[in-house]
């Protein structure tokens, strides 16, 4: 093509040379990972041969009778779910709570942010500071309490590890629902409260008649980006339990993660994120049409 | 209006016992950053009545506070992260940057020229947000292993702008629908170009929401862990990825962490009260817009 060729073409209204890069740059960082993921699915590293070799389905078909892999989606799921439920019911009561003009309320919402640029690495290891059943605050308090068995930590009984890596997961990202509630119960118009005060509704009938249904669309949007990260959670797992103890905290993001890297299942790995991918990508999409979110 | 009063009072008792409660975290693990290990280690827990020192952050910065003022002490040390920061502020700039440009070229026309499939294709934008980092990084691992780009600053660079591109344009995309397309076309009907408009007009019509794109795109490049773990070794190395090394077979160098920790919270946090304004809007992708 000719200079001037191209310089028509550039100016010209045609969407494809602004869209060019951004479409070259997912096409090579997504797309293109997802058909390696999916042809190395069919293969598995051999490692007296060192090279990867055609297995067939063999790694699709190990995936149901893995009993690991059902186990951590179980946990997956349980983390995804409680998590989301708590994070909702908390960051709904603070959000209200804040929604406030009086003294000092600014100050209280900005100094909820702080915790959202914490690298979650990071607050993992705050957390197991903290939940150290030696010297650590949150054990000391809740050995205090009687609620804690000092001779059960928190991360190293399989029943409770799970609790304790929520905790960090809990506190860094409610503010996240209370900043986005909170910006919600802002811009609610002031007439329909008005009107249900001078029928004296109750404040529980007020919230659950007037607040909910108008809120919906910020909630469902809430809902959808937490839930998307939820699902493939990875950082607080890894840096505090590495899946343990034995495999009570083993995340699907971890577990594949593991495959690969640790136990040089490469095949294998791929299919199991794979699979994360996919479940993510139905569940979400089923969500955005059900809930009618629209960007 | 006494019943009025109280209430008002007993809410915002609340309200600072609640913030109180996410805050305590933050202050403690700082605390930590500037304990002995002697305090650190202490059962109960030491809160409030500690010798305060410089140790952690000397050794982490190889910086040493005398009574000469500050003096740069010669790198090393296991506990030496100066150079981490810097990777990380490296990475996170750079990969800012490429996701800046490209967001912003591309949210323009997704803004203003309407074409078949534009809402697929923002919705195909949107899908890659939904892609699980595992996803992406064991087949980046064996790619970037071909092209020779593991553990360089460019593969980092480039798996950072991709993970921040969904949010980018998206969020780029709600700033210019912001902006009246009549004087898109009224600059047209002058005899303008496109690109002229785009960088004449748009882009400074867009600064607020640029760069608040840009604190959120530095963040999430800053607080990344599972790409920087799988793709780097030995080069570089950001800093969410190398609390790993104060763990130590004699303990963990938990002052040395907490150090480190607090020195990484701190610009972050700054950044983000810049864009306090844009904060929802950037943390919903555009999709509220208060």
């Amino acid at each position: 093509m000719q200079a001037a060729q191209v310089r028509r073409f550039v100016i010209s209204d045609h969407p494809l040379p602004w869209l060019l890069p951004l479409v070259a740059i997912l096409l090579v960082f997504t797309v293109y990972p997802l058909f390696y993921n999916i042809w190395l699915s069919f293969h598995e590293y051999a490692p007296r041969r060192r090279a990867l070799e055609y297995v067939g389905t063999s790694n699709w078909a190990q995936l149901w009778e893995d009993a690991r892999f059902w186990q951590s989606l179980t946990i997956t799921f349980a983390y995804f779910a409680v998590a989301l439920a708590i994070e909702l019911v908390l960051g709904m009561a603070i959000a209200l709570l804040l929604d406030s003009d009086g003294f000092g309320f600014g100050f209280l919402r900005g100094l909820l942010t702080m915790t959202l640029v914490i690298p979650p690495a990071i607050a993992g290891m705050m957390y197991l500071l903290m939940e150290d059943p030696q010297f650590g605050v949150i054990s000391y308090f809740l050995q205090w309490a009687g609620l804690l068995d000092p001779a059960h930590p928190i991360l190293a009984t399989a029943s409770t590890a799970l609790a304790g890596v929520l905790l960090p997961e809990i506190w860094q990202w409610t503010p996240f629902m209370v900043l986005i509630f909170l910006a919600g119960l802002r811009a609610l118009p002031r007439e329909p409260y008005e009107a249900a005060m001078i029928d004296g509704a109750s404040q529980w009938q007020i919230f659950r008649r007037i607040t909910l249904p108008m809120m919906s669309k910020v909630i469902a949007i809430a809902v959808l980006i937490r839930g998307i990260d939820l699902f493939r959670v990875f950082d607080y797992v890894f840096v505090m339990t590495s899946g343990g103890p034995g495999t009570s905290t083993y995340t699907l993001s971890l577990y594949a993660w593991q495959q690969t890297f640790s136990f040089v299942k490469w095949g294998y790995g791929a299919t199991l994120s794979l699979v994360t991918l996919v479940i993510i990508l139905v569940v979400a999409s089923l969500f955005i049409k059900v809930a009618k979110v629209r960007w | 209006m006494n019943a009025s009063i109280a209430s008002r009072t007993l809410r915002t008792l609340a309200a600072w016992v609640v913030v109180g409660l996410f805050f305590f975290p933050i202050y403690y693990w700082t605390s930590v950053a500037f304990k002995y290990g002697n305090d650190i280690f202490s059962r109960p827990p030491n809160l409030f009545h500690f010798t305060p020192t410089f140790d952690n952050f000397q050794k982490v910065f190889g910086i040493s506070l005398g009574a000469g003022g500050v003096t740069v002490t010669p790198g090393g040390g296991n506990f030496f992260m100066a150079p981490r920061l810097w990777d990380s502020i490296v990475v996170a700039t750079l990969s800012t940057l490429v996701a800046i440009v490209i967001a912003t070229l591309a949210s323009y026309a997704l803004s203003r020229m309407q074409f078949r499939g534009r809402h697929h294709f923002v919705n195909w934008v949107l899908s890659t947000r939904m892609m699980p980092p595992v996803a992406v990084a064991v087949p980046m691992f064996f790619i970037y292993k071909g092209f020779g780009l593991l553990d360089t600053f460019t593969g980092m660079v480039l798996i950072h702008a991709l993970m921040n591109l969904p949010l980018a344009v998206l969020l780029m995309k709600s700033f210019f629908d912001d902006i009246p397309a009549e004087i898109d076309e009224s600059a047209i009907v002058d005899g303008a170009s496109r690109f002229l408009i785009f960088r004449r007009i748009v882009l400074p019509m867009a600064k607020g929401g640029i760069a608040a794109t840009a604190v959120l795109c530095f963040i999430f490049s800053w607080t990344e862990f599972l790409f920087a773990l799988t793709l780097t070794t030995t080069g570089l190395k950001t800093v969410p990825v190398v609390s790993s090394t104060f763990v130590t077979s004699i303990g963990t160098a938990w002052g040395n962490m907490a150090a480190l920790g607090a020195a990484s919270i701190v610009p972050a946090f700054i950044f983000i009260l810049l864009v306090q304004k844009h904060l929802v809007r950037g943390l919903t992708m555009g999709s509220l817009k208060q």
